[in-house]
């Protein structure tokens, strides 16, 4: 196993070099000039201006040569200087690494827990009501635009019921706890700030629902069907024979096995909810890296760009391993070699 | 940094709003959301007050008692903010223009009530020369930067050389000048080579505050000499410094979610900063922006639409009100650009102002909050008031095209930024222009772009129809001829004439009636931005469609709210109840 993943890390720079090439060029093709946000719209006429800047931002090399200096500087730790923030690239990332973290991980639990929920009541309850239920809630959740039910919630739940609290991070007039993580709930938590983390733990109810409402369908239909495959497999008859209570048969058994699909789906979507926080994050003002990376795109701030893709090819790469391994461990019967 | 934790705060109670839903979705959402908080407690018996979380590290209190007695709570703005810099003479942007009015003072202020209005700030009088070539600023004595040195002359002219020097986007506005002289610590004489009537009201713009030199050299490693250009680099420096003198300073900035400030204690004016803290928050959504403010989460809420503004109506702790704007979108016809031969003919451009129909584009864009405009001079500045508005005429439109050397109209490209500004989605504006001048045989090929191209497309060679916005710098009418007009080295010259690929066009007469302007004042100034005025309307190339009105969206106990010409909103004179 040891060997299995040393030779996976090994490989994932090849990737990332792939990624931050195929992102490198891409970026490049787009038929406009970041100088524009450099610069502003005034003096793109200025030659002096803009020569300078292109100096300053190594934008006056040819292709190749940007690319060199690109990869020279990354093999040294440096990603680079946002055009747009003014800071650096790897700064601008782990200080909203964070935010989409706990968001992320707020989404993963909720569509897990209420994914594997619903799968077995919907197994369990095969072609009866709770079934029904379970595969609408399902499929409204993998077909509702993200944007609208957003909106929605906040139009409901927060302006007009006043139940939840509505966007952002903290409470109005609240500073940030004192930073260990940057996840501000387990941060409140470290201080002993219980009232903190509990006002940032509902600001988390909204977002995480939004984002996590899709995975929970995948979770749960893909629950149901490895549950409805195990249940008619000898080893559940063996085990309801000896006199196991039907509960423990589905608990201690059935689920057990029937989990093990649901190992891969978790962490690919992972990857995928960290990385496609973008219009949650919008919608609920949450400064992570979905924001960073929409701002990046739209005024072709190539550092950033590559950086937000550097990341999260990283973040693939490593949680496509932590599955891998996980389902080794999870599953004797799998050798990685 | 002030604790204002532990400081005894009024604070503005919940404003939330409680109407009655419609049974159906809201129990179907509140069944969905509470499976998803897995039992959280959704306390129905009220929401969060603004300010009332007890918890360590909070600021403020929930007295829910507005601001009776005591110092005032920290003001919160919900804002799209469009920052890229925090660095004095490199800003460029609508927030730009508050950040730096709070925290840098000008010179010379404007009366929020009257564009042309100058008043004292940093300099208690100033005298112009017959000409217009020469201007004397006389310091206040009293003037200090937040750390309590004095202001000087030579930081007048460290800051103002730094702006020309660093060619920044604002850059401009320093252009002409030949010399700065300093004679004495209170005096400031600036010399331009031709006249500039439009100096005074360009050292109101909040681009030309004024920076404490010795810190920015200091601590920031800023220069103002030549070659700032290319060997300045404090800018990152000022993302987490300020060094200024007006009465609030930078306590942090963080892209993408907030701009905080902090009331400057040794402030020496006579317009102290009322709230002892303000937090610009970055929201996006103007929905978004509207339920914070409804929620009392928010004490202001910059850019709500129009059109929701009747969900504030009736709610006694909110007040919202349309106020004029100098902000306006435009179209722009450029006969030089690749692919419009058609525009070359003046009938053809005429006929397309006359085509357009002005009510509609209003009522379809913002819900009729918003006014029609002659030239590129706004309504409200010098050189607007006796221009015709423009009236749809589709027959003498039509009698145009058929005298035109396009009788059977034409197809042209119609390039143009994918954005919304001032209430204006570009998309649907863009749509109502195409069925408008459909009916003159015009077609627009619509295609929508994201803003970097579109610019890029523009200074290389031109696009036949676009539409862009504008909003002023400062408040002389000069600028509005130095960007729009056929004059030299304007900017819709060059595009209209086809960009880098084409040559710009130029009317000599508007450069003349330019320069006499910038030597003119009075009434003699008024007559040649008139004439200015109307000969741009003439030209065709610049159509004003909407100049927009503001939504002020605000806590009912907010007083003194505005919407300044040169500085969009001075944090400063915001009181409270």
């Amino acid at each position: 196993m040891a060997r299995y993943v040393l030779k996976r890390l090994a490989i994932a720079p090849l990737l990332l070099i792939g990624i931050v090439t195929i992102a490198f060029l891409i970026s490049r093709l787009i038929p406009a000039d970041p100088l524009v946000s450099i610069v502003g719209e005034r003096n793109m006429g200025n030659p002096t201006v803009v020569a300078a800047a292109e100096q300053q931002w190594g934008l006056d090399k040819s292709l190749p040569a940007q690319y060199a200096t690109y990869m020279g500087n990354l093999a040294q730790g440096d990603f680079g200087t946002s055009f747009r923030t003014k800071s650096s690239v790897w700064d601008d990332l782990t200080e909203r690494l964070p935010a989409t973290a706990e968001l992320t991980l707020a989404a993963l639990l909720f569509g897990v827990v209420a994914g594997i929920g619903l799968g077995v009541v919907a197994a369990v309850k095969r072609d009866r009501a709770p079934d029904h239920v379970a595969r609408l809630f399902a499929l409204t959740g993998s077909s509702i635009p993200v944007f609208w039910l957003g909106l929605i919630l906040l139009f409901v739940f927060y302006a007009r019921l006043g139940w939840l609290p509505g966007p952002g991070r903290l409470p109005p007039r609240t500073d940030p706890p004192a930073h260990m993580t940057g996840l501000y709930t387990i941060d409140s938590l470290a201080a002993g700030n219980f009232s903190l983390f509990w006002e940032c733990s509902k600001r988390l109810i909204m977002p995480a629902f939004v984002l996590g409402w899709g995975l929970t369908g995948i979770v749960s239909r893909l629950i149901r069907a490895s549950m409805l495959d195990e249940l008619y497999a000898d080893y559940v008859r063996t085990a309801r024979a000896k006199g196991l209570t039907e509960r423990s048969v589905m608990i201690r058994h059935v689920l057990r096995n029937a989990l093990m699909p649901t190992i891969t789906i978790v962490g690919l979507s992972f990857g995928a909810l960290l990385t496609g926080a973008v219009l949650t994050e919008t919608i609920f003002s949450w400064n992570g890296i979905g924001s960073y990376a929409v701002e990046a795109t739209r005024t072709l701030d190539y550092p950033a760009i590559n950086g937000v893709c550097i990341l999260g090819g990283a973040i693939f790469i490593l949680t496509s391993l932590a599955t891998d391994v996980l389902y080794a461990v999870a599953d004797p019967k799998i050798r990685l070699s | 940094m002030t604790d204002f934790g532990n400081a005894a705060h009024s604070s503005r109670p919940a404003r939330r709003s409680r109407r009655p839903l419609s049974g159906a979705v809201a129990a179907l959402c509140a069944f969905s959301l509470i499976a998803a908080a897995c039992g959280s407690d959704t306390d129905s018996g009220g929401s969060t007050p603004a300010g009332d979380t007890a918890a360590d590290g909070t600021t403020g209190a929930a007295t829910g008692d507005s601001g009776s007695g005591g110092d005032a709570r920290e003001l919160i703005i919900a804002r799209d903010m469009d920052l890229q810099t925090l660095d004095p003479q490199r800003a460029y942007c609508d927030t730009c223009q508050i950040f730096l009015t709070a925290v840098y003072e000008t010179l010379i202020g404007i009366d929020p009530n009257d564009p042309n209005v100058q008043v004292p700030r940093l300099a208690t009088d100033w005298v112009v020369n017959d000409d217009n070539t020469e201007f004397t600023f006389n310091l206040d004595p009293a003037a200090v930067f937040a750390d309590g040195t004095p202001v000087t002359s030579a930081d007048v002219k460290w800051s103002w050389e730094r702006l020309a020097n660093i060619e920044g986007p604002a850059s401009y506005l320093m252009s002409g000048y030949t010399a700065i002289d300093t004679p004495d610590d209170q005096t400031v004489i600036v010399t331009f080579e031709n006249p500039n009537s439009a100096f005074l009201p360009i050292v109101s713009a909040s681009y030309l505050g004024i920076v404490n030199s010795k810190i920015a050299e200091a601590e920031g490693g800023a220069i103002a000499a030549p070659g700032a250009v290319t060997d300045d680099q404090a800018e990152q420096w000022f993302l987490s410094n300020s060094a200024g003198s007006g009465p609030y300073t930078l306590t942090s900035y963080t892209d993408g979610d907030s701009l905080v400030l902090t009331r400057n204690e040794n402030y020496w004016g006579t317009t102290p900063a009322t709230f002892p803290k303000v937090t610009m928050k970055q929201v996006q959504d103007s929905t978004a922006q509207l339920q914070q403010l409804q929620a009392g989460d928010v004490d202001i809420a910059m850019q709500i639409s129009v059109d929701s503004m009747s969900q504030l109506e009736g709610d006694p702790n909110i007040v919202s009100a349309t106020v004029d704007s100098y902000n306006y979108v435009y179209i722009a016809l450029s006969p030089g650009a690749v692919g419009a031969e058609g525009l070359a003919d003046d009938n053809v451009r005429q006929a397309i102002r006359l085509a357009l129909d002005y009510d509609g584009i209003l009522d379809v864009t913002v819900a009729g909050a918003g006014k029609k405009q002659a030239s590129p001079i706004p309504n409200g500045f010098i050189g607007s008031a006796d221009l015709a508005l423009p009236e749809q005429n589709l027959e003498e439109a039509k009698a145009l095209m058929a005298a035109s050397d396009f009788p059977d109209g034409f197809t042209v490209n119609a390039m143009y930024p994918t954005v919304n500004v001032y209430g204006v989605d570009f998309d649907t504006m863009m749509q109502k222009v195409q069925q408008d001048l459909k009916e003159i045989g015009v077609e627009l090929e619509l295609q929508p772009v994201e803003f970097p191209q579109w610019i890029d497309q523009i200074n290389a060679e031109g696009i036949p129809v676009t539409a862009v916005y504008f909003a002023p710098d400062h408040t002389d009418s000069s600028q509005y001829v130095q960007y729009f007009g056929s004059v030299d080295g304007s900017s819709w010259a060059s595009r209209a004439g086809g960009g880098d690929a084409g040559a710009p066009i130029i009317d000599p007469n508007e450069n003349d009636l330019l320069a006499q302007a910038l030597a003119a004042a009075g009434d003699a100034k008024t007559a040649l931005y008139t004439e200015l005025g109307q000969s741009m309307m003439d030209a065709n190339i610049i159509v004003p469609l909407v100049n927009s009105q503001l939504v002020q969206a605000y806590a009912a106990d907010i007083t003194n709210m505005h919407n300044s010409a040169c500085c969009n909103l001075e944090l400063n004179l915001l009181g409270l109840k």
